[in-house]
């Protein structure tokens, strides 16, 4: 039976592990302890030792740490998904949208990677080139279009790396809002969504906190394309101007290339991103910092996607504004009647079926005035 | 123009706005008993349960009131003086006014049997009965905490304020109850039955009607939510009336049609009433019947500069009956209305076709237009879907023309019933056409209605003993 609506957030509220009792803050440590470990162990001194990651990796016969994570990962997100069906699984979207989620990340972001290097090449050497996530594009994936990978890997997947970022996933955004990635595809969003549900409604819906999202993010975006900008610049005429190369893409520490996996992959989108699930909510890196969010909102503010509100019907009981993962005060629209589009919303379907009332729904239609004429793009707030 | 509002509830604060987006600079004073901040009373159901908490239920942000300077008085109104314009209030000076509007909303209906004075007795309206179910059911608020200054009104409240709070049964009893009641089949009701299963418990749910909720409900959609609720446990004691409480101190046993059950903690949810006992005396007319002040179609009372809108206000309906409705939009709407006309536009309230949803248990409900009121000539046709969804749908008709619908575990747009009822379509039509009210989520799959019913005529019905004119609307 299709039964809509809340079912299993009873108690949310009252179990400390869920609200920020001290269990939350232990899992935060660990978490945190984590990803430091797995990004910074050259700098940590843990090399080899019982600490590394890459000790981890060999014990269960994975041949990197990445792939080690992977595996983690998926784990993580196939234990998630069975919590956020027992808890959410009374609705068609959720059961389906989950499952091609998990299986998304099961199969193109752990097995091909993993797999495909002994198809095409064998030689260990050579793995990394084929080594290759087909669900990852730029600029969440920043270095798919660092100009050095793109020569390296075969052809085919250079295309699909450029392809990809610039013409698809934009377009798809376009017609069916940035859930067909943020909710579908994407690792991030799956982990956030499996793993991270039982934190959902932990993130915040204040304006002080819809004011940073838009202040971070379109930062954070606009450095991601200025600094693949400069990247290009650099392979184009960086021989001839050794500082600036040296400053780009130097291979210091602080030469921009490694900065930015520092800051925005490391800590941003592992330490921090992931390291606060308990405490901030599963979506602190894709509300705030994932370059590849703030890009594709702005193609879901121009495009088809919405949520509808039917008129008159809120009760203002606020289900929708507390299980909405984005920090989305969704209420503040159902409850003066207004249809809307977020630019941060990543479609998950969580307000629609949380909402007691049968106020949302999902839709991608185009925008129409009461004639049925189309809209122009509207100018409102992200 | 110093306009004073009384309730902070749905009508008192929409109205508050919609005074701030005419007039800046009017000096707007909100006076309210039961709390600091706006909360939405229709969502007591989920802080109880802990699905939400005490602040998830307050629509705006909490510098609300110093950001739009609304001032605010936590203090009960006593009373009016009418010629000197002054609001009388509870252990404060009066309050000057050149307009007021009273939003007072409901209270429960009080329990006609002996032993509702027992602890462990309640009702579930106020925020305070929302705390005191809190406490009897998990022994205290959830990790969201209390809200700010919860008992701030106690000191200077008087006897006959519904925003006391009852003493729980909790410490006595040691934890939870073992035999939890819930008296009343109504939307009120049912939600305290869900809390209650919520938390694991089996209450007994005692309805005195024969099926569960009829002014909403027929017989076969009354049957699948009472259903629904046995499924979860709840012993329904349909067509049951209750006589007396019993115990010592605390409520220990209920005494109704068939015999004594055991009872240590009883939920009284008979009902709301207009929250109008301190206007008694102030010389404002209130309607006879349902002792809601009465209003014209401006929300204007008696007194040119009194207005009242929500539950407490009794406005004219469509069949020339005057009550309250006690809903939450049409709270919004008259406050809304009530607070242009005391501006002085010539705002008024417009009654439109009558709508609502809810959910019972897991089904969806939503319903719009003319449903078991006993219409001229009236007809009917029904349809109840078993497969991978479970739904009923039942469409009302006078005559030939379609005039309501009532829908239990689909979503549906009433917006577009809305629309039909006011084209006055046909069966045919509706059914031709009904895919484009679907407001299912999305993968959802659709309702089919095999052809063979969709040709099939609506049938008559036995004319009821109360019968009204559809209106046009
Ligand atoms: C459990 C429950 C569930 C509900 N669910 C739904 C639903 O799903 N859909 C729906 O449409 N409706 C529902 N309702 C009804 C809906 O909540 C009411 O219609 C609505 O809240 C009425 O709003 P109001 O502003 O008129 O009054 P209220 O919300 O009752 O507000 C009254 C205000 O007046 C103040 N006040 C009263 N007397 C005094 C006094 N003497 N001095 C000072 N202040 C005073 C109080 O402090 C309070 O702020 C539900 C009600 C309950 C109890
Ligand atoms: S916001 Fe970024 S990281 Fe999060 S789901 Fe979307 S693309 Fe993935
Ligand atoms: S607004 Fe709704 S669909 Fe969008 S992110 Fe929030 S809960 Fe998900
Ligand atoms: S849209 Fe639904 S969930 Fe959100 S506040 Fe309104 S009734 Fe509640």
């Amino acid at each position: 039976m299709d039964q809509q609506g809340q079912n299993g957030l009873l108690a949310t509220f009252r179990e400390p592990w869920r609200t920020r009792g001290a269990v939350a803050y232990g899992v935060a440590a660990v978490l945190i302890g984590f990803y430091t470990l797995m990004y910074f162990r050259d700098h940590l001194g843990v090399e080899g030792g019982a600490l590394d990651p890459e000790t981890w990796a060999s014990a269960v016969g994975l041949r990197s740490r990445w792939l080690f994570y992977g595996a983690l990962y998926s784990v993580a997100m196939v234990g998630g998904a069975i919590y956020y069906l027992r808890r959410h699984g009374n609705s068609r979207y959720n059961r389906i949208r989950i499952a091609v989620n998990v299986a998304v990340q099961v199969v193109l972001a752990f097995t091909l990677p993993l797999v495909m290097p002994y198809f095409f090449t064998g030689d260990p050497n050579q793995f990394w080139k084929y080594e290759y996530y087909f669900s990852y594009f730029w600029p969440l994936d920043w270095y798919k279009l660092h100009p050095g990978s793109l020569q390296n890997v075969p052809v085919v997947l250079a295309i699909y790396s450029i392809v990809g970022a610039l013409v698809a996933a934009p377009l798809l955004a376009y017609f069916f809002g940035k859930r067909w990635y943020c909710s579908w595809v994407c690792g991030c969003g799956g982990l956030a969504n499996t793993f991270g549900d039982p934190w959902r409604h932990l993130t915040s819906s204040s304006t002080s906190s819809w004011r940073f999202e838009k202040r971070a993010i379109h930062t954070v975006m606009f450095v991601a394309i200025l600094s693949t900008f400069l990247l290009f610049l650099d392979h184009l005429v960086g021989g001839r101007y050794a500082t600036f190369h040296h400053v780009v893409d130097g291979g210091q520490w602080w030469s921009m290339k490694s900065l930015y996996g520092y800051v925005v992959g490391a800590i941003l989108a592992g330490v921090i991103g992931t390291g606060l699930y308990p405490l901030l909510g599963p979506r602190v890196w894709c509300r705030n910092f994932c370059p590849m969010a703030a890009l594709l909102g702005l193609f879901q503010k121009l495009g088809r996607f919405r949520i509808a509100v039917k008129p008159g019907m809120c009760i203002s009981c606020g289900n929708c504004t507390t299980y909405c993962e984005m920090g989305i005060d969704v209420r503040s629209y159902a409850q003066n009647d207004e249809s809307f589009t977020r630019a941060a919303c990543v479609g998950c379907g969580m307000c629609a079926h949380v909402c007691p009332r049968g106020v949302l729904k999902l839709e991608n239609a185009p925008r129409l005035n009461a004639d049925k004429k189309r809209v122009g793009l509207p100018i409102v707030d992200l | 123009m110093r306009v004073v509002i009384v309730g902070n509830g749905v009508a008192g604060i929409e109205a508050a706005l919609a005074i701030r987006a005419r007039e800046p600079d009017a000096d707007v004073t909100i006076v309210s008993e039961e709390s600091d901040h706006f909360f939405s009373r229709t969502a007591l159901m989920w802080v109880v349960s802990g699905q939400l908490s005490h602040r998830c239920i307050e629509p705006h942000e909490r510098d609300l009131y110093a950001r739009l300077r609304f001032t605010r008085v936590r203090r009960r109104a006593t009373g009016i003086d009418l010629a000197r314009r002054e609001l009388r209030l509870a252990d404060a000076e009066p309050l000057p006014y050149d307009r007021l509007l009273i939003a007072c909303g409901s209270k429960p209906r009080p329990a006609p049997w002996p032993g509702a004075e027992l602890d462990g007795v309640g009702h579930f309206v106020t925020l305070q009965d929302l705390e005191w179910l809190e406490e009897e059911l998990h022994g205290g608020p959830s990790r969201g905490g209390r809200p700010p200054n919860a008992d701030a009104h106690l000191a200077s409240t008087t006897p006959d304020s519904p925003y006391r709070r009852r003493p729980s049964g909790w410490k006595a009893r040691g934890g939870p109850p073992k035999h939890p009641v819930v008296v009343g089949g109504g939307l009120i009701g049912i939600e305290a039955v869900e809390v209650m299963v919520a938390k694991g418990l089996r209450p007994r749910f005692f309805v005195r009607e024969e099926h569960f909720w009829p002014i909403a409900l027929d017989p076969r959609e009354g049957a699948w939510i009472a259903d629904a609720l046995a499924a979860h446990g709840v012993q329904m004691h349909l067509g049951e009336n209750v006589h007396a409480l019993h115990g010592d101190g605390a409520v220990a046993r209920l005494a109704g049609d068939r015999g004594e059950v055991p009872c240590d903690l009883c939920v009284v949810a008979i009902g709301v009433v207009p929250n109008t006992a301190w206007l008694e005396e102030s010389g404002l007319e209130l309607d006879p019947r349902s002792r809601g002040l009465v209003v014209d179609e401006h929300q204007r009372t008696s007194d040119p500069h009194v207005f009242a809108a929500g539950d407490c206000a009794a406005v004219r309906w469509f069949d020339g009956s005057r009550r309250p409705e006690p809903l939450w939009y049409t709270g919004k709407f008259q406050g809304r209305v009530a607070a242009r006309a005391l501006l002085g536009d010539p705002a008024r309230y417009e009654r439109h076709v009558w709508f609502n949803s809810a959910k019972l248990m897991d089904v969806e409900y939503t319903t719009a237009g003319l449903v078991n009121l006993g219409v001229e000539d009236e007809r009917e046709w029904f349809f109840e879907e078993r497969g991978a969804v479970r739904s009923t749908l039942r469409i009302v008709l006078s005559g030939e023309r379609v005039v309501g619908f009532n829908a239990l575990g689909r979503r549906w747009d009433h917006s577009v019933w809305i629309r039909w009822i006011e084209e006055r379509r046909s069966l045919q039509h509706v059914l031709a056409h009904l895919d484009e009210s679907r407001f299912d989520t999305e993968l959802v799959p659709p309702l089919k209605i095999p052809k063979d019913l969709r040709k099939k005529p609506a049938e008559p019905r036995a004319p009821s003993a109360r019968t009204v004119a559809a209106p046009i609307y």
